[in-house]
């Protein structure tokens, strides 16, 4: 016998003194909250309503146990509510910040789909592990070498004139020996100052002879605002190139991607985002 | 002003330096941190071949006599010369000295400090009253480096070792790099010494016009040289390059008979082994002193 659906339909009639308006009120056939109280009766070998007269009275065992059927009624619905509230509580999520807020949005959306409520957390790279290590953060996206990645986002340089090439060769922006006084830069995002990124980038300034100021670490929009100004190009992803309006080329001789992989404090956390909302968040993160 | 400037450009270009010229008539000098000491490299050969000229002056030794380098025996092998000799060679001493400083042959520079070893050279310079520049070394110490421990393809790493094991107090945890322990001196102890070989006072002034001579026969014309000759100027000098030090210090002589004489002494940050651009800037900066300072003499 379901205890607690049973004493919804005795508090329900008790109520109402009328087993049509009680079960209306409770929602169920009358037939089902009469067999349902019967049930009750039965359970405990004691009559709990008097159903002789015209209206339903209780009988003085039923007045005794109204009290707690109704705490157990309050109870299962109080336990219900916390159930769904538990379910819908924030998912703090730590995303890189270069995600757009239109992106982020489809991830929600589809976090909800899949019974996650995400509360999408902006840092950069350092800040993110630092936050799902001191588990501020249920779970972060973080930047990770891409041979090791769950997700790989193709990296290349873009600038504000459309180039002619089709590849972008570091060592082109070297100034003649003729010609010292143009000076093109590489910018790099905060994004992109991880050793496997950043350290990449440096190596092959040095070898094909760019001076150390000419690969430059500063916040995405003084580094578009630069690049929209100048003949400066900006390591982005082709995603963003396009949000920027900038074109975008592959570095020449240099396969560069960032990498991404979740991390959580609980592992089942890990593992519901990477399954469950992948797409999405490859979308987040530009990676085609 | 333009040292901020010439020091900006230093950074951009990932160079530490340490440039001094000087005008050799009116003693007028531009400096950029002109007392930073540093290992000086090939640089060394220029007092080696003031010292042991001084002792043929003397008759000590002789500038005709027989040296006979045998290229299995050579410890400090060199890109060039007398180390990529693949049979015994005789040499005459002047001819030693002539590789030494025209084309920086490190074998020559050996079989001349066969000669002439570090301690005499050191007595010989303070005999003349130069004692800036510390000579503790033959060739063959100074280029036993990380360098050679590497392959072609991870020279680099031997750079980033040579930019990032410096020491407090200049020191550094490659012998060869620090200068308590390396050959080593001044911009302006290396100015000081070329004003003394172009306007003798205690050198005896056929050694300082041998001197003078061999310098101007230098072949390494790629680092300062394309920003001071013209046909109406001449370039006398001798640079020196070790992993990520690269100097040069030399004399340009107008047709005008002005003289200055300029050093210039740089470290990189740059782990990369060919860094033409570093070699220009340094070319940049040392014609930019040189341009003010003849400005402010006209």
């Amino acid at each position: 016998m379901d205890v607690v659906a049973a004493c919804k339909a005795f508090v329900a009639v008790s109520g109402h003194g009328s087993f049509t308006v009680g079960a209306a009120a409770a929602r169920i056939p009358q037939s089902v909250a009469s067999r349902r109280v019967a049930a009750l009766e039965e359970h405990f070998g004691a009559r709990l309503l008097d159903r002789t007269s015209r209206t339903v009275t209780l009988t003085p065992f039923g007045r005794e146990m109204l009290p707690s059927a109704r705490r157990l009624v309050e109870l299962a619905e109080a336990m219900a509510h916390d159930a769904e509230r538990a379910k819908l509580r924030p998912f703090r999520l730590a995303v890189p910040a270069i995600c757009t807020p239109r992106d982020l949005a489809e991830l929600v959306a589809d976090g909800r789909r899949h019974g996650l409520n995400l509360d999408p957390h902006p840092a950069d790279p350092g800040e993110r592990a630092e936050l799902v290590r001191t588990l501020e953060v249920r779970a972060a996206l973080v930047a990770v070498p891409p041979d090791h990645a769950t997700w790989r986002t193709t990296l290349g340089l873009a600038c504000h004139a459309e180039p002619r090439a089709a590849v972008i060769h570091l060592e082109a922006l070297r100034a003649s020996r003729a010609d010292t006084s143009t000076k093109r830069r590489v910018r790099l995002q905060p994004e992109d100052d991880v050793p496997h990124v950043r350290d990449q980038v440096t190596r092959l300034r040095d070898a094909v002879g760019l001076q150390p100021a000419q690969v430059v670490v500063s916040s995405l929009v003084t580094a578009a605002a630069e690049v929209l100004a100048s003949t400066d190009l900006l390591l982005c992803s082709r995603a963003q190139a396009d949000e920027l309006g900038l074109h975008w080329r592959p570095i020449g001789g240099l396969d560069l991607a960032r990498g991404y992989d979740v991390t959580a404090g609980v592992r089942e956390d890990a593992h519901r985002i990477r399954t469950s909302l992948s797409t999405a968040i490859g979308h987040c993160l530009g990676a085609r | 002003m333009i040292l901020r400037e010439l020091r900006e450009a230093l950074d951009d270009g990932g160079l530490r330096g340490s440039f001094l010229v000087r005008d050799l008539d009116t003693g007028d000098e531009l400096s950029i941190d002109p007392d930073i000491e540093f290992p000086i490299a090939s640089l060394v050969k220029v007092p080696l071949a003031l010292a042991t000229l001084e002792r043929v002056a003397r008759g000590e030794l002789d500038l005709a006599g027989p040296v006979v380098v045998r290229p299995d025996q050579v410890a400090a092998p060199g890109p060039v010369g007398l180390s990529k000799f693949r049979h015994p060679a005789t040499v005459a001493l002047e001819d030693l000295l002539y590789l030494s400083l025209a084309i920086s042959d490190n074998a020559a520079a050996e079989a001349v400090f066969a000669l002439t070893p570090p301690a005499e050279v050191v007595a010989e310079l303070r005999r003349l009253g130069h004692d800036g520049i510390a000579i503790r070394h033959p060739m063959v110490d100074m280029t036993r480096t990380p360098a050679e421990r590497f392959g072609p393809d991870e020279v680099h790493l031997a750079q980033s070792l040579a930019i990032t094991a410096a020491t407090a107090g200049r020191g550094h945890a490659v012998p060869q790099l620090d200068v308590s322990r390396a050959n080593s001196g001044t911009a302006r102890a290396f100015v000081d010494l070329l004003q003394a070989l172009w306007r003798p006072t205690t050198i005896r002034s056929e050694v300082a016009a041998q001197v003078r001579e061999l310098m101007g026969n230098n072949m390494m014309r790629q680092r300062l040289a394309p920003d001071f000759t013209s046909d109406v100027s001449r370039w006398s000098s001798k640079t020196g390059t070790l992993l990520n030090l690269r100097h040069e210090v030399g004399v340009v002589e107008h047709a005008d008979g002005q003289t200055f004489a300029v050093a210039a002494l740089t470290e990189s940050r740059v782990p990369a082994v060919v860094q033409p651009a570093a070699e220009a800037l340094m070319g940049r900066v040392a014609r930019a002193l040189r341009d003010e300072i003849r400005a402010g003499r006209a």
